[in-house]
């Protein structure tokens, strides 16, 4: 009998509704109570969640999808019934009792943190505007016959100028777009952008944000991104969401 | 209890909250990393990992996980020199250029 450990997903109010979703290594979801908190935890085997195991498991990236998938549905299930504070993945403990040690810790900042999110989800939005080409018809190499060398190096000064024109025009529309949606919400967080080479998206990611947003204002919000797309054609804007609190139920206050 | 919403670029989640909705399909796995592995409340459970130290074999998925930014902090920027090297290495390699460079102008009695 290899030793089990306690995994812990999420940390939502009492009284809570155990949720209906499937646990991590085959376990079930049980609600452990600290006072006024419920702890959504999973019994794991400590052979595959321990410090070797996951340390061997985590460079597996299906394992890592398998796992992320799986913390993130259970999660979103408990977000379906009351305020969550979502944790991060792997936060393993030897027993049921050394977790709520831990939580009795950080009990206030807990509280504090499930009361800011309630009854609202977190919403990400993007912008990606398309890469201005580099300079064109200018070749890399030796100027064309026709050319003079003065007139090369202008085009490519020329080149470079409307590139760094439209870097400074991508950056103040991602401005634009985060002040116009953050004045609607109750609270934003700026992110860095993704690379945009990675994401399949072709161009500049000039914003990447996390809005949280009023349960009944998610309709009104959804819109105003639509409306912020079709205004700025030459951008790809994206809300995806409802997501639960991950950037907005963090023990530090904001 | 508030309507299910649906994103408005019409892909990603379906509603976590208020009923039985399917997902239309899977979030984004990039997304969902971004979030599980560097958001959410982080205390110190008792299993000791560094979730951003993850060597994965696929860069690709190293450079989801953790922004450029981030990843220059701690020392990934591979693709600013050589891909082979980490920035730590690529600093021995720059000595080692010079050191050569300096070896070579000695022995040819500058």
């Amino acid at each position: 009998m290899t030793d089990r450990g306690t995994y812990l997903y999420a940390v939502t109010r009492a009284p809570a509704v155990t949720p209906d979703v499937a646990a991590l290594d085959n376990g079930t979801i049980r609600l452990v109570e600290h006072r006024d908190l419920v702890a959504v935890v999973s019994g794991v085997d400590l052979a595959d969640y321990g410090e070797q195991g996951l340390r061997t498991h985590l460079e597996d990236i299906r394992w890592l999808e398998r796992v992320a998938r799986g913390h993130d549905a259970v999660v979103a299930a408990v977000a379906a019934s009351g305020p969550v504070a979502p944790f991060r993945l792997a936060t393993v403990f030897f027993d049921d009792v050394r977790m709520r040690a831990r939580l009795d810790e950080c009990y206030p900042a807990l509280l504090r943190a499930l009361e800011r999110v309630e009854g609202r989800m977190e919403w990400s939005v993007k912008a990606v505007v398309p890469q201005v080409g580099e300079g064109g018809d200018v070749a890399a190499d030796s100027p064309p016959p026709q050319l003079s060398g003065a007139d090369y190096l202008a085009r490519k000064r020329d080149a470079k100028q409307q590139r760094e024109a439209a870097a400074d025009r991508g950056a103040a529309l991602g401005d634009t777009l985060h002040q116009t949606l953050s004045s609607t919400v109750v609270a934003s967080r700026r992110l860095p952008a993704q690379d945009v080479r990675l994401t399949g998206h072709k161009g500049t990611m000039v914003l990447n944000a996390a809005y949280l947003v009023d349960n009944e204002a998610a309709q009104a919000f959804t819109d105003l991104v639509a409306e912020l797309r079709s205004q700025n054609p030459e951008a790809v804007v994206e809300a995806h969401g409802p997501w639960p609190p991950y950037s907005f139920a963090t023990l530090d206050d904001p | 209890m508030t309507e299910p919403v649906a994103s408005s670029s019409g892909s990603g989640r379906a509603p976590a909250y208020g009923g039985a909705s399917a997902r239309p399909e899977p979030a984004n796995l990039a997304d969902i990393l971004e979030r599980v592995l560097d958001k959410g409340v982080i205390i110190a459970g008792d299993i000791r990992v560094n979730l951003l130290d993850i060597e994965l074999l696929t860069i690709k998925i190293r450079l989801l996980i953790v922004s450029v930014d981030k990843a220059m902090e701690m020392g990934i920027d591979w693709w600013q020199h050589d891909p082979m090297l980490t920035s730590g290495e690529q600093g021995l390699a720059e000595e080692n250029k010079r050191l050569r460079e300096r070896v070579e102008a000695l022995e040819s009695g500058d």
